[in-house]
């Protein structure tokens, strides 16, 4: 413990260090402090007051969790909407950025802009607006309101992170590809398509990631009928003990970190906040 | 002649599907909740009402009130952690400090619901904090959940590591030999802030505020989660208007009223990404 000390801890790292040491533990205990407690609890089987570490640990709540029937066909939903809003998306988006990116025309700069639509509108403010009209279109409580409410979510940032990767790639590495007799879709399959994958594999992620965690537009437009993952966890927060939250928190929260260490070489800084500068 | 005019369609065709997706699902209800928003509910007849509704009654305007005193506290203490965080993270060369700039990518990643479940298992009046505190025999309420102080709390969890990566991204864009000869001319650290790093950074610092600004007026799931009864955010006033009391005009009227918020900052953004262009022209 005298180690701990902060007096004696200020002498013996000097200054900088101290304070930088200091900026470190406060940067911890806010931001992973709470996302380390919720992993603890998720296995932990009583976790009464007045205990920090709880009483006893065990798996006790993960069948609790998991002998739910509505979490689990949340489970199911949320996996299946977000592949599909996935694959949709990169079908409708990829021409588009490909087009804007490639070739010269009346209206460019202004449809590259409308993408921006999107989020200049608030949130809650779009998905009212959609609503409205999904009752028209009797889209209210269906797979595919949810899915068309989350493709237009990230919509922006899968037309303009493509966008920007296809614009980087030099126009005479294609013409060297066609001067050797390459078709044009053998061009764009084997030159430019691998070579703008970093860009349209970081933004599938944000697309199916995003799906994953959409609550809000999903319970507005397609509660009750589809319940996923985040719907549920509203549910989850409200009702069950912190024990069984954190079991659901951290079935949430394992696909995120899934895809982010195995997609760690794509996903660099400058990608996580991609596409919200124009350059 | 004909193949000309299917060369020139090619860029179109392929823009149709993403673009007909906005046109239909974004643009037209806009514009269609828009015109709703003019309509007395039951006649169909223009009128203002649905907007006086939110600048007469009283427990509106105090949530219109809460909502922006919420956002500006969230800007205001996000620019203040953010940017000395980032101005560290750029010119300390550390073990440390690396290791903070990749730890402060996750958050991100987080799915918010996850987060403000976790940020509420520690600060509720049984939780994390409070058994601590018992540890030392104290009984620490802070009473922390359901206020204004709470969901600035959260905010500041989610905005301030996405602000600190784009001013960092900014600082790193300016040379170290800048700072290393102004330094050697004799000029202290609050000159080099003051004339260097804040000229050349507040553009994207700019653009930060704007997205913080934006996402937090119209939020729904941190307040929804961690926010008081009354006064509301906006977020929540107008899920309430759709959901509970079906006033889809008066729904409509708030979305527009919200926007109109928004908007302010989103001139500042544009305002400033056209400034960029033009200095980039000279």
């Amino acid at each position: 413990m005298k180690y701990l000390n902060p007096n004696r801890l200020y002498h013996a790292l000097g200054r900088r260090k101290f304070l930088e040491f200091t900026l470190f533990t406060v940067f911890l205990l806010f931001f992973y402090s709470p996302l380390m407690n919720t992993v603890m609890l998720a296995f932990a089987n009583v976790y009464r007051v007045p205990a920090v570490i709880p009483q006893q640990f065990g798996f006790q709540w993960w069948s609790f969790i998991l002998s739910k029937e509505s979490l689990m066909s949340s489970i199911f939903n949320s996996f299946v909407i977000a592949i599909v809003a996935t694959a949709v998306s990169l079908i409708i988006c990829v021409p588009a950025a490909y087009a804007l990116s490639r070739y010269q025309f009346r209206g460019r700069r202004v449809l590259m802009f409308s993408y921006l639509l999107t989020n200049a509108f608030p949130k809650m403010g779009l998905y009212v607006s959609m609503g409205i009209l999904f009752y028209k279109f009797n889209l209210m409580g269906t797979f595919a309101g949810v899915i068309i409410v989350h493709i237009i979510n990230t919509l922006m940032f899968m037309v303009w992170l493509p966008m920007g990767a296809l614009r980087n790639i030099h126009r005479q590495q294609e013409e060297a590809a066609r001067d050797v007799g390459a078709t044009p879709l053998q061009v764009f399959r084997k030159v430019t398509l691998p070579m703008a994958m970093p860009g349209i594999a970081v933004a599938s992620i944000f697309t199916f990631l995003g799906s994953l965690e959409e609550s809000e537009g999903t319970m507005l437009v397609g509660f009750p009928q589809i319940n996923t993952m985040a719907t549920e966890m509203y549910g989850v927060i409200s009702d069950y003990p912190a024990t069984a939250g954190a079991v659901f928190a951290l079935i949430l929260i394992v696909p995120s970190l899934l895809i982010l260490f195995l997609f760690r070489k794509y996903i660099k800084p400058d990608s996580v906040f991609g596409g919200v500068k124009i350059k | 002649m004909s193949t000309d005019i299917q060369k020139k369609a090619i860029p179109y065709l392929l823009i149709l599907p993403s673009f007909a997706l906005i046109a239909l699902f974004v643009v037209y209800p806009i514009l269609n909740s828009v015109i709703r928003s003019f309509r007395h509910p039951d006649t169909g007849t223009f009128t203002l009402a649905n907007y006086l509704y939110f600048f007469t009654d009283p427990i509106q305007l105090s949530n219109i009130g809460y909502t922006v005193f919420v956002t500006v506290t969230t800007v205001l203490l996000t620019l203040l952690f953010a940017y000395p965080f980032s101005i560290y993270l750029r010119f300390s060369n550390s073990r440390l400090s690396r290791w903070i700039y990749g730890l402060n990518l996750l958050p991100r990643f987080v799915p918010g619901l996850v987060a403000v479940y976790a940020v509420m298992l520690v600060i509720n009046d049984a939780g994390v904090i409070n058994r601590i505190g018992r540890i030392f025999g104290l009984n620490i309420q802070m009473g922390l959940l359901h206020n204004a102080k709470s969901i600035i709390i959260m905010n500041l969890w989610f905005n301030i590591p996405f602000a600190t990566l784009i001013i960092t991204a900014a600082l790193f864009g300016l040379k170290a030999s800048v700072i290393e000869s102004a330094r050697d001319i004799g000029a202290s650290k609050l000159t080099i802030f003051t004339k260097i790093i804040l000229p050349l950074s507040y553009k994207d610092a700019l653009i930060a505020v704007t997205f913080v600004f934006m996402s937090n007026i119209g939020s729904f799931t941190t307040p929804y989660l961690v926010g008081g009864n009354a006064p509301k955010m906006l977020g929540i006033a107008l899920f309430d208007q759709f959901n509970s009391y079906m006033a889809y005009e008066r729904a409509a009227a708030l979305s527009f009223i919200m926007f109109l918020i928004c908007s302010i900052s989103s001139f500042i953004y544009i305002y400033v990404n056209l400034k960029e262009s033009k200095w980039e022209q000279r």
